[in-house]
């Protein structure tokens, strides 16, 4: 728990200390056996002809980790999945990045892979929502899509011959990210599910949860026509009093802070645990900076360790 | 058992991972404010139009972006003795702002100037731990101004007058020896807020300071050269009552806020840094960022900052005697 | 007048000993008991400027260049500019202000090493960023090179208010002219413009950058001890003579004969 740096006084550590020994009885016991560090001998079945993958290495017939993280085993391939290594990309995740550089006909994006990604002029919805070919014209008005440090959201589309990798955000509901905030947790953290963008009408807010590890909590953004869109750029150009309204303010800030605490616990962001955690400290009066606090901190630690607990108790 | 359903993050709390820190992903450097006088982005924060517009408004609606009011603080965690072979250490975080201060004390010669005082000096380096952007001489300027924010806060006057550090208590023996203070201050990560975070460490680093005892003999032999006999049992412990804290108030759109982010210290049109000590006195102050301000705007964020001050004492008080209880135990 | 002419007059050639320093020291403390509205040393009063003599012009190769004299500190500031920002600097909407301060070797009474003072130079940039209009010139760079000849107290201010007047002499567009001044705070006393030895044994010191038509203070800086009603008496202070040598600025730049002598 070194890590963790808070106040904690002596009952709330002894608690946190319970709660983490909880977590871990419960976890299946191969998930620690499994996890390796680097130089550790992975026991295999030579007789099986396996096969070495990623993070594994041959040293005297043995076969090695060079990686610390979870050995997995898909039939003869065995290989190690790193937890604190940046993002990894699959085609299809839904990721959010941050726009470093425009370049011709394309724009590089920052999304926590060990590369910038490309996003395509091509690959994108023009404004007009019309499909055609990309002229000179819409070239010269890229920085009206998208500027330097535009948060957007896109899908990965794949990986060209060179290596690179690239986007695409051909619907509506990629794009811009707006009046809200960016949060960077561990990518691992963020499992692929079926949805990734998630729109809480009890809250008027959007959560995209970022394969890369990239989550957006924002205010929820009705898919429009352009003609609005560009309205609405004037007006947040015009900065007339046009801020979020507080009681979305509050419910964005309360999540933002529901997802901080979680993975600074490390505990695999879902939606449903965002918001229970979120509706957790309001049904216990914690204020929403008050969330980042040592006591709640120990109250989430416990009750996931109990969530956890329940659900294996109703599997037996 | 599905090696796809293994969720090691909760298995070991060795194996937990640190936490991470929240800020924005590594961006390029911000653009210049379009056509508006708002000082040049000091940080490498690279925010989005729409990301900076809902900071603005968090700031103007008194819920900032982890929930915090503008005059509120983040969470402040204090460890001392860090360092075992400085004299009086000290870590000092405020969220993802961490910093650590180290004080050595080392015999030396008063100068001729000053026979009758020690010496102080205080350095502050920026580390490329913390931020890529601070590798080789990136760190420079920053190192500076924030070496001169606290030289200028806790020096005082160049008479000695209303420093935190009475000189004259280092002095061994007049004109011959007195002990040479260094403060050195490490950016171990930045998430903003830094003079602050810095000025907080220093003040209990230097609580947490014992100078050993020395016995002076005066010998005619070695032609009126004091003998020096340190003790390294017997310390004298520090007076840092007078030692202030530093309270900076950053200036976004209308408002001023407290322990700002780095996320938010990029939105600031400008900031005064002010030092107070216990009694309420100032001790300091310096202006950061380069828009003008109006006089009354500096009178009444000097008033902001006296009454703020109050609140940060006790919030050090309580980090320190928590920190203490942790190292009793 | 030259900029070596003025340095060859001026240059002291002894470094003092430190004993004649306490001498002096002593000689001030003295006058501090008294309590009274002492002359200083040049004669004097408390709240009294040095008189300024500040020129436009003094170097040709310059786009515009100020040279400033307060009593014994002699400053020289040129502009450079505004050119195009080296290929390095990342690509910006806004102009970049560059500041240098440096001494002479022979600036002070002890031969020094002649070497850009950091904190200076940090400090006039700040002073001046606030005035300068930034986005008039986007991806260029604008140059302020100031060199102390002699230091003889309050040299920031006065490099603060000579290269403001080079700006202005260069054509850099500016919200208005930055004025600077500080005091010191010897005792109950506080006494405006000090020279270098009141410098050296003040129990505060208190600078404030001031646009004085916009009412609005670029800088402020404050070391030593202060209750609220002095900071506020001694801002104001130093807000009254910013205006006051504004106006010298001001003449000095509608001056026909600086005008014709670029």
């Amino acid at each position: 728990m070194r890590d963790l740096h808070l106040p904690l006084n002596q009952t709330q550590r002894v608690r946190l200390e319970a709660a983490l020994h909880e977590l871990q009885t419960l976890a299946p016991a191969a998930a620690s056996a499994a996890a390796v560090t680097v130089a550790d001998n992975i026991p295999v079945n030579h007789e099986d002809n396996i096969l070495k993958g990623h993070g594994t290495t041959d040293q005297d017939g043995e076969v090695v980790a060079t990686l610390c993280g979870v050995v997995e085993r898909v039939n003869k391939l065995v290989y190690v999945r790193t937890l604190r290594a940046r993002y990894k990309p699959e085609v299809g995740d839904i990721i959010v990045g941050r726009v470093i550089e425009i370049a011709p006909k394309r724009w590089r994006l920052e999304i926590n892979f060990s590369q910038d990604a490309v996003l395509m002029l091509s690959s994108m919805n023009l404004p007009d929502g019309i499909q055609r070919r990309r002229t000179a014209v819409d070239e010269l008005n890229m920085r009206s899509i998208f500027e330097e440090n535009d948060v957007v959201c896109a899908e990965v589309r794949g990986f060209q011959h060179d290596g690179s990798l690239h986007l695409q955000a051909r619907s509506q509901k990629y794009g811009k990210l707006q009046r809200g905030q960016l949060l960077t947790v561990p990518a691992y953290l963020v499992k692929r599910r079926k949805l990734h963008f998630h729109h809480l009408e009890q809250y008027d807010v959007d959560l995209i949860l970022g394969c890369n590890g990239f989550i957006w909590v924002g205010e929820h953004v009705v898919v429009r026509e352009i003609a609005d869109l560009k309205e609405d750029e004037q007006k947040l150009s015009a900065e007339a009093e046009t801020f979020t309204p507080i009681e979305t303010r509050r419910h964005i800030c309360r999540l933002a802070n529901a997802a901080r605490l979680l993975s600074a616990l490390g505990f695999t962001l879902t939606v449903e645990l965002i918001i229970q955690t979120a509706e957790a400290s309001v049904s216990s009066n914690v204020e929403i900076n008050d969330m980042l606090g040592a006591e709640f901190y120990v109250q989430t630690a416990e009750g996931e360790a109990k969530r956890r607990g329940d659900l294996l108790g109703k599997k037996r | 058992l599905i090696s796809g359903d293994l969720n090691l993050d909760s298995t070991l709390p060795s194996k937990l991972p640190p936490p991470p820190v929240f800020r924005s992903s590594a961006a390029p450097p911000p653009q210049g404010s379009p056509a508006s006088r708002r000082a040049r982005d000091d940080t490498m924060v690279g925010l989005s139009e729409g990301e900076k517009h809902f900071i603005r408004g968090g700031i103007a609606q008194d819920l900032r972006a982890d929930g915090r009011r503008r005059l509120q603080f983040r969470a402040l965690t204090v460890e001392t003795g860090i360092i075992p072979q400085a004299n009086g250490s000290a870590r000092v975080r405020m969220g993802a702002t961490e910093v650590i201060a180290s004080v050595k004390a080392e015999l030396g010669k008063p100068t001729i100037l000053h026979p009758d005082k020690g010496k102080v000096s205080i350095y502050v380096d920026c580390s490329p731990t913390a931020a890529p952007m601070f590798e080789g001489r990136g760190s420079e300027e920053l190192s500076a101004e924030l070496s001169v924010g606290l030289q200028r806060c806790l020096l005082g006057g160049k008479s000695g007058a209303g420093a935190a550090i009475d000189l004259s208590s280092l002095i061994v023996v007049e004109g011959k020896a007195c002990w040479d203070l260094y403060i050195d201050g490490l950016v171990v990560s930045s998430d903003g807020n830094l003079l602050d975070a810095l000025a907080a460490a220093i003040k209990v680093a230097l609580s947490d300071t014992g100078i050993p005892k020395v016995n002076v003999s005066l010998n005619n032999e070695t032609d009126g050269e004091p003998e020096v006999d340190i003790s390294d049992e017997e310390f004298l412990q520090f007076d840092t009552s007078g030692v202030p804290v530093i309270i900076t108030l950053t200036k976004v759109g209308k408002h001023y806020i407290v322990d700002a982010t780095s996320e938010e210290e990029s939105q600031m049109s400008s900031a005064v840094s002010v030092s107070v000590n216990s009694h309420g006195q100032i001790c300091g102050l310096t202006k950061r960022g380069g828009a003008g301000l109006d006089p009354s705007v500096i009178f009444d964020m000097i008033s902001v900052a006296k009454n703020v001050s109050q609140r940060f004492y006790t919030l050090l008080e309580s980090a320190f005697a928590a920190a203490e209880a942790v190292a009793d135990e | 007048m030259s900029a070596a002419a003025a340095a060859a007059d001026t240059y002291s050639p002894a470094a003092e000993a430190g004993s004649k320093r306490r001498e002096r020291r002593e000689e001030l403390r003295r006058h501090l008991a008294e309590d009274a509205d002492w002359p200083r040393a040049d004669g004097r009063s408390l709240h009294d400027c040095r008189p300024a003599f500040m020129q436009t012009g003094p170097t040709t190769a310059a786009s515009g260049s100020a040279y400033a004299e307060f009593g014994k500190t002699k400053v020289i500031v040129s502009v450079f500019g505004p050119r195009e920002s080296k290929k390095a600097m990342l690509y910006s909407d806004t102009g970049r202000l560059n500041c240098s301060v440096s001494y002479t070797t022979f600036a002070t009474g002890i031969r020094g090493q002649g070497l850009e003072n950091k904190e200076y130079s940090g400090m006039l940039h700040k002073a001046l960023e606030g005035a300068v209009m930034l986005h008039t010139f986007p991806k260029t760079t604008v140059d302020v090179f100031a060199l102390v000849l002699e230091s003889g107290g309050s040299d920031l201010p006065i490099i603060i208010s000579c290269a403001s007047l080079a700006l202005a002499d260069a054509g850099i567009m500016m919200y208005d002219l930055v004025t600077s001044v500080s005091v010191s705070c010897l005792g109950k006393n506080v006494i405006i413009d000090p020279t270098s030895d009141e410098e050296a044994w003040q129990d505060g010191g208190l600078m404030v950058s001031y646009m004085p038509a916009r009412k609005e203070i670029t800088q402020l800086t404050l070391t030593g001890e202060w209750t609220d009603g002095k900071i506020t008496n001694a801002v104001e202070l130093c807000m009254d003579a910013c205006s006051k040598l504004c106006e010298i600025l001001r003449e000095r730049l509608k001056d026909p004969a600086s005008l014709a002598s670029e």
